[in-house]
């Protein structure tokens, strides 16, 4: 019952918080962070656990928590995350109105999730997804303004995706007379195949939407940008991978591994899709202006690699798509949280043109930054590098190159624009504007400093989260991965970590050495600088305009976010149908009069003619 | 590389290299960089001794003025002189650094650059010829080898004098100083 | 025995490297009938900017260049030269294709901080450039991995002298040919010299480098031509491998010694033939480029990979 007790710990937290914050204004924050807290703690203690308990009977449904090592991670990194980006909101939130309902609404939303994944039966999965999206939805359009078309785009999007799962669940219900997981994954086998499939599609709209995966990603980049900054970091770190989550569930769980890859065509097109979700948003991301709504189009890209691995099926792939996961949930979430930083100390300005040379005012976010964005590329030694190398490695060897094309060529793609994003704001000449910044506070240096030595700390050492995702991929029925601690052996290509490390340092010493051993060099400002034999003026005298001007131009004639544009058509188009027939209601009784005249005319009609009555 | 000059490059590689590495800004104020091309190209080849122009101040060791300084252009020279790394040399080339030359009253030329940037060596002639330049190289070589060609310390040392004859011209100048 | 490996392999490629530098001025010295600088003059240089003054525009500048070197050399123990592999068996390829990746990305974090227009218009460029080529370099790797079945660039290696050189099988030579069409824009020769375009954008990204940081991005750049030609040579000329000549000697001392010189004499190959054509060529401007290599090297490149999935 623990599980049980935990959620309504929880949920009387939460709304202990929202009355507290009423009435005693400092109590709230202290509140906010406390729960969150102790529920890391819960949940880190409930490590090795493998039990499911029956919390509640309802209406002949027998709801369940349950909990094994699958959920374990996800909770563990949504309580991990919840925590962390409670903690930045305490300055973030400082002055703004009504935080009180905003730290609900994140418990709300982090409690929602580890409901999710703690779900032992689809109708409390269903019940959790539900409040997960409405409580998004009140955080999305926090801000007002230009948020609520945002949010808005984002509840419509997530309705649709809870309704088709909705009937997903009813489908099932009707085929296998049972909601609870433990038990359909039995009796899943004795279905046709055909229903298979079409639970398969019903579930994949939902958690797709979720993941936002092409064609059902439009709602993420205004969402993502429009958010207040730590809730960003939650929502593109662990929210959208309750899609993840999902598929995870449905495939291996529910379905299992002898069927689902043995649906014909059907991986091929979600892997299609994968590849594409992958090269168009990181176009795409490069032509943005907005600092987080790049880091939008790039978590949609980056979703793009999890949903890759995940649905190609090996036993590497799904595993690089479980630590792909992980590691996206920590170093996009330090991405937001930098930008979020930068957002407060320059009261809310986002725009990359009219940024620059913040590395001077703000070093600690930079090295946040330069780590997170070096975690996003996959540089070796830091996390990101072990998983996208799995999935890799395992779609060339497995006779995919062209897969394996679109996601390398995203990384090139990512390269780019982080290299935008960290160049706009960091790097380059400082506005005269912006000499009086501060560094950020403490809570907002905390939680970057501890998902940056995360990163680095996967990166060096990925045998310890590959250890926990191998039982988890035991548990979907593969065979184990041979992982040590500083990496992968295997007879088609090793990869070794502590070989890069040791000759990383070693190299790094002696460079430094060679290169302290030369003339010590003369510290200068950004005004000494060669201009043509003329002095640097102080107004703005940097390279940060269209930063990639050609291939801006070149894509801008092309790459749009062609679905987006349809969505919004198709929506302009049904609002203009029903204008059109709600013209009928005049308003004048003469009228009406005349359509039920008109409609029994037609009734005599038919049945004179084809008697059908 | 000739073999006794081994020993040199042992005893003291900076100074070597600097000697045969000279990478050249060509500051063309005026017709003298006409005499530019055909010296770094076929017909006298420059490279042969380590000299080629090089593209910015900082990457460059040697500076050449290569005719009149008007008032304008010597703002932009005494900022390239000063971005450009220590050691550094200069060489005034053609009869309008040194003197003003045919522009000896012209109301807006320097007549003496000196007076403003340290000057290391003149090449005297309007113009010189391409040879010249490697005259002067040579001569360079020779003040180098014996620690003469010292304007950048004579630039540090007596730098609130240089500096007080450029603001005489310009009442301020936009950069702080180079050295306090 | 591994560490000693290592520091070969350094030398080699430092050394290599800064020969590529001093060959390269030499023979276009000779093509413009100039007698031309001696083939040590980088060296000269790198002494020189050694001993000078440097200024600094902050600790990213000095660590960015430093990163930058690191990720040159790390690269170097990646690749087999002849027989000699330090370290070949720890991730193959694709770690390469990564580490590749922190170079350029050193140098741009350097540049970027001396907060110099010029600096950032060229590293813009070099990234674009740099995608582009991209597009081709990954689409020949990936027919050589789907080829050979395998991610080490080693097993690469010793499939090709077991059997036949890549650029001599008739299913790999469109990649091959495909490589060679963007060589010199991988090497950052004319007609692809856009990010370093010394007269447009004064040096681009190295233009606020002076002193050590010159020293070390001169280094550096001998290192990446290293880089991309040992890479050729690996990929399409088999290594060390000389028709199998020197089969009965392999494993030897001598053996490894004799594939190291063929190595080298191949690469210096390569590279002459890149030097003549970054002599003859003017400069592109970078849409050009772009258009030339997304045209033509892709769809041969994308030909070849299309070839070998087929017979697969």
């Amino acid at each position: 019952m623990i599980l049980f007790y935990m959620m309504i710990f929880a949920f009387v937290g939460a709304f202990l918080i929202y009355f507290a914050g009423k009435s005693f204004p400092r109590i709230k924050e202290i509140l906010a962070v406390v729960i969150s807290f102790l529920l890391f703690l819960f949940v880190a203690l409930l490590y090795g656990k493998d039990f499911q308990i029956n919390y509640h009977n309802f209406l002949g449904f027998h709801l369940f928590l349950r909990i094994n090592m699958f959920s374990w991670l996800f909770a563990l990194t949504i309580t991990f995350l919840g925590f962390l980006s409670i903690i930045f909101s305490l300055s973030y939130m400082k002055d703004k109105k009504n935080n009180a309902f905003y730290y609900m609404n994140m418990l709300f939303v982090n409690i929602a999730m580890l409901g999710i994944v703690l779900a032992g039966d689809l109708i409390s999965f269903f019940i959790f997804w539900e409040i997960m999206s409405w409580s998004t939805f009140l955080l999305i359009s926090y801000k007002k303004g230009s948020a609520l078309p945002a949010s808005m785009k984002y509840i419509i999007m997530s309705i649709i995706g809870s309704l088709s799962m909705l009937i997903g669940i009813l489908y099932l219900y009707d085929l296998t007379d049972t909601t609870i997981i433990s038990q359909l994954s039995h009796i899943i086998r004795f279905i046709n195949k055909g229903d298979v499939i079409f639970v398969v599609i019903l579930f994949s709209i939902a958690f797709g939407i979720k993941n936002a995966v092409i064609p059902f990603h439009n709602w993420l980049p205004p969402a993502h940008s429009e958010a207040p900054s730590p809730f960003s970091a939650i929502l593109s770190g662990i929210l959208i991978k309750m899609g993840v989550y999902g598929f995870l569930l449905l495939f291996y769980v529910i379905i299992g591994l002898d069927i689902i890859f043995h649906l014909t065509g059907l991986t091929i097109v979600l892997n299609v899709l994968a590849a594409i979700t992958i090269i168009f948003p990181t176009f795409l991301a490069i032509l943005q202006n907005d600092a987080k709504r790049l880091l939008a189009w790039s978590t949609v890209a980056q979703a793009g690699y999890i949903f890759m691995g995940i649905t190609y099926g090996t036993e590497l792939s799904v595993a690089g798509g479980i630590f792909h996961f992980l590691n996206h949930a920590i170093f996009k979430a330090l991405m937001f949280l930098a930008v979020g930083a930068i957002e407060y100390r320059t009261k809310g300005i986002r725009d990359l043109n009219s940024l620059g040379g913040f590395i001077k005012k703000m070093p600690f976010t930079f090295a946040a930054m330069l780590i997170g964005a070096m975690g996003l590329i996959g540089l070796p030694l830091t996390n990101g590098f072990v998983s996208k190398w799995l999935i890799y490695k395992t779609l060339i060897l497995n006779g995919s190159p062209f897969l394996a094309f679109a996601a390398l060529i995203g990384t090139w793609g990512t390269i780019l624009y982080s290299y935008k994003l960290i160049h706009n704001i960091f790097l380059g000449q400082l506005p005269a504007k912006f000499e009086n910044i501060q560094k950020a506070p403490f809570s907002m240096k905390m939680p970057m400093m501890i998902l940056s030595t995360i990163i680095i700390f996967f990166g060096i050492l990925p045998g310890i989260p590959l250890q926990f995702i191998n039982k988890i991929i035991v548990s979907f029925g593969y065979h184990p991965l041979n992982v040590s601690l500083f990496g992968i052996v295997s007879d088609s290509g090793n990869l070794n970590i502590i070989n890069i490390l040791a000759a990383t340092f070693v190299i790094g010493v002696l460079i430094v050495l060679f290169f302290r051993s030369g003339r010590k060099s003369v510290r200068v400002d950004q005004y000494d600088n060669y201009a043509a034999g003329s002095f640097i003026p102080k107004e703005k005298y940097s390279y940060t305009n269209s930063f990639y001007a050609p291939l801006d131009r070149f894509l801008n004639s092309f790459l749009k976010d062609y679905i987006d544009i349809f969505y919004c058509k198709s929506a302009a188009l049904i609002r203009h149908f029903c204008n059109g027939i709600r013209k009928i209601y005049t308003g004048y009784v003469g009228s009406y009069v005349m359509y039920i005249l008109l409609f029994l005319a037609v009734l005599i009609f038919v049945q004179l003619n084809w008697s059908v009555f | 590389m000739d073999r006794n000059q081994i020993g040199k490059w042992l005893r003291s590689p900076q100074k070597m290299s600097n000697k045969y590495s000279l990478h050249a800004v060509y500051f063309c104020t005026g017709c003298g960089i006409i005499e530019i091309p055909p010296s770094i190209t076929t017909r006298w080849d420059a490279e042969r001794f380590g000299i080629i122009p090089a593209p910015n101040p900082r990457q460059a060791n040697l500076f050449l003025i290569t005719g009149y300084v008007s008032l304008k252009t010597l703002k932009a020279i005494i900022r390239t002189y000063e971005q450009m790394l220590e050691p550094k040399y200069t060489v005034g080339f053609g009869s309008c650094p040194i003197n003003g030359g045919m522009y000896w009253d012209s109301y807006n030329t320097i007549k003496k650059l000196d007076k403003y940037i340290p000057i290391d060596g003149w090449i005297a002639g309007c113009m010189p010829r391409p040879e010249a330049i490697f005259v002067a190289v040579t001569h360079l070589w020779t003040l180098i080898e014996k620690d003469m060609a010292t304007g950048y310390i004579k630039y540090r040392k007596n730098y609130k004098q240089y500096r007080a004859n450029q603001e005489k011209i310009y009442g301020s100048l936009d950069w702080p100083p180079l050295y306090k | 025995m591994n560490i000693l490996l290592m520091i070969l392999s350094a030398i080699i490629s430092l050394v290599t490297g800064m020969f590529f530098l001093g060959l390269a001025r030499k023979i276009m010295a000779m093509i413009h009938w100039r007698y031309g600088p001696p083939i040590y003059q980088p060296l000269i240089d790198v002494i020189r900017y050694f001993h000078q003054r440097a200024v600094s525009h902050g600790f990213i500048f000095d660590l960015g260049i430093i990163i930058s070197l690191i990720g040159s050399l790390l690269v170097v123990f990646f690749l087999p030269l002849g027989n000699i592999s330090s370290f070949s068996n720890s991730g193959g390829l694709l770690v390469i294709l990564y580490i590749l990746i922190l170079s350029p990305l050193g140098l741009a974090l350097s540049s970027g901080e001396s907060a110099n227009p010029n600096a950032s218009i060229g590293i813009s460029r070099k990234l674009i450039l740099t995608l582009s080529y991209e597009f081709v370099l990954i689409i020949i790797l990936l027919s050589l991995m789907s080829q050979y079945q395998t991610i080490s660039l080693q097993e690469i290696v010793m499939l090709q002298a077991r059997k036949v050189w890549s650029f001599a099988s008739w299913k790999l030579i469109l990649p091959g040919i495909a490589y060679l069409l963007i060589l010199p824009a991988m090497l950052g020769f004319r007609p692809f010299e856009i990010a370093g375009a010394s007269q447009e954008i004064s040096a681009g990204p190295s233009v606020e480098f002076g002193g050590k940081y010159l020293a070390l991005n001169t280094i550096n750049h001998g290192l990446l031509h290293f880089i991309t030609i040992a890479l050729f040579v690996n990929l399409f000329l088999g290594g060390g491998d000389l028709f199998g000549i020197f089969d009965s000697i392999s494993g030897t001392f001598w053996g490894s010694f004799v594939s190291l010189i063929i190595f080298l004499i191949k690469m210096i190959l390569i590279f002459v033939i890149s030097v003549f054509i970054n002599a003859v060529f003017p400069r592109l401007r970078l849409e050009q480029a772009t258009k030339y290599i997304l045209y033509y090297p892709l769809s041969i490149a994308i030909v070849g990979l299309i070839i070998v999935v087929a017979i697969n």
